[in-house]
């Protein structure tokens, strides 16, 4: 058939040579090796000659290439130190102990540093609790303006130097001018100190006063000292602008109490009633069941109407219906609760005090809620002693003076006449550790060792001691204050000695002493409550002593902060950064201002949303000048809510000297000075100031900026829920009927968790992590915020970087106002990483760098994050924190961080100040994601603990506990409670159990399946109405 | 493969009754000319603006992204907006050179080698975004799901991010396959008149050894309709991904089923929003107004005016969703962060509804469609409402979710954050400068299919040289 075939060309046809090679070459040519040299491809052994070569430059190159890494030396033990196993943390009872403050604590101790404090359980008086300044502490013992050595007229000096012109000037004897001690063995060596040197004298200083108190005690019951305050015997509770929660008196201890009154039993519902009247928003007055407001000018008008009210008389002098009304219902409430009734106020006005005494008795609290049976010694200063001193050294009449934990120079209302006082006299010596404003102008300092590094003991109540020992061996050249009097009195002994010995002939022997050392308290047998005699008549004088003051337009109270009170966190970053509970702002002190006023004052009207909004994301805020007494501070002003309409406030402890260290340096001003000294006693509030709007703004640091979780599209109640204590007694289950109702479209609350997904629900065995927080007993104070920062390594970003929202907190306190716009109900809900078993943040990782564990924690890989910060976004909860910068100075590149952040971030990347990080934790790099772990190390601890005993774990069973995270340890309040909910009988199974009522999480609709839960904040307010969404009238248009 | 049928009302697709030579001489003489002044003056530019997106992204990578002003509530700001807004814009040219070839649109011919070298250009400039905007940009090999030694460690396939890398990576490749498949006779073109041996060695390595023999062409022929296949997909598929970035989420303004659809309509008005811009300034420079006419104008600005109301339509829906759903957070996102004009970011959306929406609605009208400069002024208007769109459901979304305690302080970017972008232009222009110089412009080859040249035009000519002298002939065509 060949002949059928179509043909094209002749060629084909033909099948010429000519067409064959056509046909050949159209598509292919032959492969070039038949030209190539012959001898390479006959070569023996061509394949592995080249391996050869490629591995030899291979190596070549990589030797070369690792010529220049640098060689980092870890130095083993030559001698293992006796009880130090490197990884093993040993653990030391100590004591917190600044200016008369006492906490005891144990100090954690890895490799020879302490790195973390936690509350001693067995001390009765705090009994774990412990606050921020107390776990930020630590971190005073690593500042780098600690004071180093002995200094001379600013220069450096030796002990002996210094001793020896000290000595030259004791002739005349000294003036000891200290903040309280309450150190039984420091009063004994100031007594022989004076003893010795004839002319001498003791002269106790608080910077902020408590003489009101001691000496209307002094007046009524017959003894100058504080009583002890038993807010867990008290079922109503009035405060008159006293911060018990957070900065006054014994605060730790308080916080427990008022906790334990807070907490719901929900088969036999009780909870004590607390009625703050305040002048500014407090911490205390957020948590209050009912706040009403009053001016500084008022003070003396609202005792003596609260007075009348419980002696049966009628409230008159108070013109403000609401007040008036408030002040009637507080003393009915009060009076129900008879001999169960406590009121507090934190005027340091005697008179006032005396009153307010009167109240109490009026309630029989002597003996319940007021117990004299231990008096409080953290407060003994008198301010009228100091203003005479201070007189006496300008009129010359003081040689020598030494100061001891006080700071007058700072913190007197009149510094400028103290200073000048103090250039009057020939010797003045400073034991201060820091170089503060007193020390800087003594002619002699000899540095004190922090309390890390002392031996020592407190009696924070009459009869409960707790000790100080030290955990480290001192880092500076510096002497113990206790050594360096000792020596000066021509004692044998030095302290260490002096103190066992003392110790050891009261307790009955050294063993005592070491078991005592050991647990680090000594407590009295037992003790029962008891009253003090009464003097009626002094109320009587007192009530005719009382005058209305004369107000102005505008009224300044000066207050503390939780983070820096007095002005002793000021160099603390931990505490710089930790936002403050009632504004959430960091960094600064400011003006805080009520709504209404803002409305006049800076033309910001909070109703208005637009206003609001440009409010809210502006950290620009308007500046006002102030001006009392003649003396003017200009501030960039906060409108709080809750303040009192023509009332403003501003924190005491900000604008530091430079040489106070480099965290505080430029931080806020100064707000002693606006202090007055009234009737003999510092009265922290001016009744007529001047306000004026200055054309500048100033940028303020905060980290929540809207507080309603109610919006014109719904009060997004998924996120918080409260109720009236009348409305849970009315129906206890509404939250979770509530719940329920929310869940209805995904099965409700029974069967959301299988029917709110389309994917199969996975059985979660062993143990499975979780967290339960009680919002009655949470105060919103911020202990867990820094006892997180010290465990975690979280790192401190400086001023500039919370303005821009880049604060690195893992555990941040979300508060939210509900109610009225001038004076709303406040609620503080402890927010970190919900661990949630259904994780947003999880599956949107493009490298799984974030996974869930299979016992239930959200796990974050810092080595496998590339930084995408998707799961940021994708986190309802908004609780992953980004390195924007190198915050810890861990960067490849050297400094490179220098020209872009704070110098307090420099302060943090210290070598010295680098020896507080936890070991345990590793620290983050630039450009990764971290959050809560809750406490990863620990549990690793902890399971390893419970495995090495071959038992099963213990969160909680009996109180017995293998492991608790930083938070939950820190938290004086007991209301974190955390453990494996898979164990029956742990305490987070019994605390979901036992309070199903009032149990839920946070956006539970999202079906993101939390293991964090929460129980509902409960008031037990007099508002009326049963539903607890009544108490929250329609918030303004996306107002505050 | 032309057998397409003509008529005789439309109008022609090129304009002058160009020749076959005319059209290789319009088209690459200007690669064989010393570029203009006007071009050297826009390469420059666009080389200082990528020199400063360089330095602006060395500060980011050695400082962190603090460098910029995003925060613990807005991970994403400028970054990602831009990002999107790149993809967006380098979906026209896919498109055009894909679909419009199946379609069989003979007009494409004249915009479509500009249209995808700008994809390619642009899907260039998004990619820097991803990839920068990571913290640790060093790992960024992390997503790429090879063998390793990390034990059974792997990326995240559940990812969207992760898809989103596939998703860009393979539409890039695909496009610059498609891209350069096309250029090969064009190259081959520039090879055979070039009088440089520079040029000849260049551009004969570039065409691949193309001899435009009859194998070649059905060769080149099946592979733009297998590349057109692949990519038409992609066209769809690409923007649908992105979205997922978004819908796949739990935040509310990003939780939307609407967005594949909605941001595929949006990603092609803003193409060709783009491809307008830069064909008008094409056309203008390199005087092609014959090649690119009025006729493509009006057929782009159509497609303009269709996708941005399918846009405008699917913002509509959106609002009607966030108040019908009932749900709190939705109506927040929607009705106040949004809509709501006094809002802090409200004069974005607003910004948006008027570049999106109702501008291109003056396309309506012939006149209007056909007229260049409203032609050019409304293309720009059309990118910066598309970039607001981007904003709008990045940044409006994220800076008050679910938590009010989160709700994040005013975002504005720092000038690192517009230096990058402002990079990207630079990397953009910077490249399309050297593609208009380098590069025919239209594609030669692919035009001359759709050159309306009959046997009259032939015979025209043919007559001169039939009454021309011998040598005169000889003389003319010598060249």
């Amino acid at each position: 058939m060949e002949h059928n075939k179509p043909w094209q060309s002749f060629g084909e046809l033909t099948n010429s040579e000519a067409y064959q090679k056509s046909v050949k070459d159209e598509f292919k040519e032959d492969l070039p090796f038949e030209n190539a040299d012959n001898g390479f491809l006959q070569a023996a052994t061509p394949r592995r000659d080249f391996l050869k070569y490629v591995g030899f430059s291979t190596a070549a190159a990589a030797i070369a290439a690792s010529c220049e890494v640098p060689v980092k030396k870890a130095i083993p033990f030559a001698n293992k130190p006796e009880e130090v196993v490197p990884g093993v943390a040993n653990y030391y009872a100590t004591t917190y102990v600044q200016d008369g403050d006492v906490v005891s604590v144990i100090a954690k101790v890895r490799d020879g540093r302490p790195i973390k404090l936690e509350g001693n359980d067995v001390c009765p008086v705090t009994a774990g609790g412990t606050s921020a300044r107390v776990q930020a502490s630590v971190l005073d013992l690593y500042d780098t303006a600690r004071i180093r050595f002995p200094l001379m007229d600013g220069k450096e000096s030796t002990f002996e130097a210094v001793d020896k012109a000290v000595a030259a000037s004791l002739s005349s004897g000294a003036v000891i001018v200290t903040s309280t001690i309450n150190s039984p063995t420091t009063k004994e060596v100031v007594a022989q100190f004076l003893a010795k040197y004839p002319g001498s004298r003791h002269v106790t200083y608080d910077a902020i006063s408590y003489s009101g108190i001691l000496q209307a005690n002094a007046a009524t019951y017959g003894k100058q000292a504080i009583p002890n305050y038993r807010f867990d015997n008290a079922k109503a509770i009035v405060s008159i602008s006293a911060d018990f929660l957070g900065t006054w008196l014994n605060h730790v201890e308080y916080a427990k109490q008022y906790a334990k009154g807070k907490k719901i039993d929900e088969k036999n519902p009780t909870m004590s009633k607390h009625i703050a009247f305040e002048t500014v928003a407090s911490l205390t007055g957020g948590n209050a069941d009912d706040r009403f407001l009053y001016k500084p000018s008022q003070t003396a008008a609202v005792v003596k109407a609260l007075y009348a009210a419980v002696t049966g008389g009628t409230v008159t002098g108070i013109e403000d219906t609401k007040l008036k009304e408030g002040i009637e219902k507080a003393a009915k409430a009060l009076l129900a609760a008879k001999g169960a009734a406590l009121v507090v106020a934190g005027s340091n006005d005697t008179n006032v005090q005396i009153v307010v005494n009167g109240i109490n008795e009026a309630l029989q609290a002597g003996g319940n809620t007021i117990d004299w049976s231990a008096p409080l010694q953290i407060r003994q200063g008198v301010d009228s002693d100091f203003a005479k001193l201070v007189d006496e050294m300008n009129a010359g009449a003081v040689r020598t003076i030494f100061f001891y934990g006080a700071n007058p120079a700072y913190t007197w209302y009149d510094a400028e006449k103290f200073k000048a006082g103090l250039a009057k006299t020939s010797m003045s010596v400073s034991f201060n550790w820091k170089e503060d404003e007193t020390t800087q102008l003594c002619k002699v300092a000899i540095p004190d060792h922090h309390f890390l590094e002392s031996w020592g003991d407190a009696e924070v109540k009459a009869g409960y001691i707790s000790l100080l020992q030290p955990t480290i061996y001192p880092l500076f050249k510096t002497r113990q204050f206790q050594d360096t009097l000792l020596k000066w009195s021509g004692s044998a002994v030095d302290y260490v000695t002096y103190l066992k010995n003392y110790w050891s002939t009261k307790l009955g022997g050294i063993t005592a002493w070491d078991e005592a050392l050991q647990t680090g308290v000594i407590v009295p047998a037992s003790a029962t409550l008891a009253g003090a005699s009464f003097n009626s008549a002094a109320v009587a004088t007192a009530l005719g002593a009382l005058s209305a003051s004369k107000a102005g337009k505008y009224e300044l109270v000066l207050y503390q902060k939780v983070g820096l009170a007095a002005g002793h966190g000021a160099n603390n970053p931990w505490l710089q950064e930790l936002p403050d509970p009632v504004t959430k702002a960091t960094w600064d002190n400011y003006i805080i201002v009520s709504p209404t006023l803002a409305k006049s004052l800076l033309k910001i009207d909070l109703t208005n949303g637009g206003q609001a909004d440009a409010y809210e994301t502006q950290p620009a805020k308007k500046v006002v000048k102030l001006t009392s007494n003649g003396k003017s501070i200009s501030l960039p002003v906060l409108i709080i809510p809750g303040t009192e309409a023509n009332t403003v406030g501003i924190a005491v402890g900000y604008g530091r000297t430079e040489k106070y260290g480099r965290a505080s340096a430029g931080v806020g001003k100064n707000a002693y000075v606006l202090s007055q000294l009234i009737n003999g006693n510092i009265a922290f509030e001016s009744t007529d100031v001047q306000l004026e709007l200055q054309a500048e703004t100033y940028k303020v640091g905060l980290t929540q900026t809207h507080n309603t979780y109610d919006t014109e599209q719904g009060n997004r109640t998924e996120v918080m829920k409260e109720m009236t204590f009348a409305a849970y007694k009315h129906n206890p289950a509404e939250i979770r009927e509530e719940r329920d109702k929310e869940l209805k479209p995904w099965g409700g609350l029974e069967k959301f968790e299988s029917q709110g997904t389309i994917y199969p629900v996975y059985d979660r065995p062993g143990v499975k992590w979780g967290m339960s927080i009680d919002l009655n007993a949470c105060n919103g104070c911020g202990a867990c915020v820094v006892a997180c920062n010290a465990e975690n390594n979280v790192a401190v970003v400086g001023k500039s970087e919370v303005v821009r929202g880049h604060e690195m907190h893992w555990l941040r306190i979300d508060r939210y106002y509900s109610g009225s716009l001038e004076n709303p109900k406040v609620v503080f809900q402890p927010l970190m990483c919900q661990h949630c078993d259904n994780a947003p943040c999880e599956n949107v990782c493009p490298v799984a760098a974030t996974n869930h564990s299979s016992e239930g924690i959200n796990q974050m890989t810092y080595n496998r994050c590339i930084g995408t910060r998707y799961c940021a976004n994708n986190c309802p909860y908004k609780v992953r924190r980004f390195n924007w910068a190198d915050y810890n100075g861990s960067d490849s590149f050297a400094d490179n961080q220098k020209s872009i952040l704070d110098d307090s971030v420099m302060m943090m990347n210290d070598d010295l100040t680098r020896m507080v990080l936890n070991p345990d934790v590793t620290v983050r790099a630039r450009g990764v994601i971290e959050k809560c772990s809750f406490c990863f190390q620990r549990l690793q601890e902890g399971k390893l603990k419970a495995k090495k005993e071959s038992r099963p774990l213990e969160t909680g069973k009996d109180g017995k506990w293998d492991l608790q995270v930083a938070c939950q340890q820190a938290c004086a309040a007991d209301a974190i409670v955390f453990g494996n909910a898979n164990d029956k009988h742990s305490a987070i199974t019994m605390h979901r159990t036992t309070n199903g009522n009032r149990l839920f999480s946070s956006l539970e609709m999202l079906h993101v399946l939390p293991n964090v839960t929460y129980l509902a904040k409960v008031r037990n307010t007099f508002d009326e109405g049963t539903h607890h969404t009544a108490e929250k009238p329609k918030a303004p248009a996306a107002a505050h | 493969m032309h057998l397409k049928y003509e008529s005789q009302l439309r109008e022609p697709l090129v304009y002058g009754d160009k020749t076959y030579h005319q059209v290789t001489e319009d088209i690459i003489r200007p690669i064989e000319a010393k570029p203009t002044k006007l071009w050297y003056v826009g390469f420059y530019i666009s080389v200082a603006l990528l020199m400063f997106g360089v330095y602006s992204v060395y500060r980011e990578v050695t400082y962190g992204i603090g460098q910029w002003n995003l925060n613990k509530t807005i991970g994403w700001g400028w970054d990602i907006t831009n990002f999107v807004w790149w993809v967006g814009i380098g979906h026209a040219g896919t498109l055009i050179s894909a679909i419009l070839l199946l379609f069989r649109q003979g007009w494409r011919t004249g915009v479509n080698r500009a249209a995808e070298a700008m994809t390619i250009f642009a899907v260039m400039c998004a990619g820097q975004f991803p990839i920068f905007h990571m913290g640790r940009v060093w790992m960024a090999f992390f997503v790429l799901p090879y063998p390793n030694s990390r034990g059974p460690l792997w990326v995240n396939f559940n990812s969207p991010l992760l898809w989103d890398v596939f998703a860009i990576s393979t539409y890039f490749t695909v496009s610059l396959l498609f891209w350069y498949s096309g250029l090969l006779p064009d190259f081959a073109t520039v090879r055979d008149r070039a009088k440089t041996k520079l040029r000849k060695l260049l551009y004969g390595m570039a065409a691949f050894g193309w001899t435009g023999s009859t194998k070649h062409w059905q060769r080149h022929e099946s592979l733009s309709l297998v590349l057109a296949g692949l990519s038409t997909p992609l066209v769809l598929s690409v923007h649908t991904i992105v979205s997922f970035d978004f819908a796949t989420s739990v935040i509310p303004g990003w939780h939307t089923t609407i967005f594949p659809p909605y941001f595929v309509a949006g990603a092609i008005f803003s193409g060709f929003a783009m491809v307008q811009t830069l064909m008008l300034m094409v056309r203008h420079i390199f005087n092609l107004k014959d090649y690119i006419t009025i006729g493509h104008i009006e057929a782009m600005n159509k497609v303009i005016v269709l996708t941005g109301s399918i846009v405008g339509i699917a913002y509509i829906t959106e609002l009607f969703m966030g108040w019908y759903s009932q749900n709190k957070y939705e109506a927040y996102t929607f009705m106040y962060s949004r809509a709501y004009l006094f809002s802090p970011y409200g004069w974005s959306y607003w910004g948006m509804m008027a570049c999106n929406v109702l501008s291109p609605q003056i396309f309506w009208f012939r006149k209007m469609r056909r007229n260049v400069f409203v032609t050019f002024f409304m293309s720009i208007i059309v990118n910066i409402g598309m970039w607001f769109e981007r904003f709008v459901i990045i940044v409006t979304s994220l800076y008050r979710d679910y938590l009010p305690s989160s709700w994040s302080v005013y975002y504005s970017p720092t000038i690192w954050e517009i230096g990058f972008y402002a990079g990207t232009f630079g990397l953009f222009f910077t490249c399309f400068f050297l593609f208009s110089k380098y590069f025919p412009v239209i594609a030669v080859a692919e035009i001359k299919y759709v050159l309306k040249t009959t046997g009259e035009n032939y015979k025209a000519d043919m007559k001169k040289q039939e009454v021309m002298k011998a040598d005169e002939f000889a003389h003319e065509y010598a060249h």
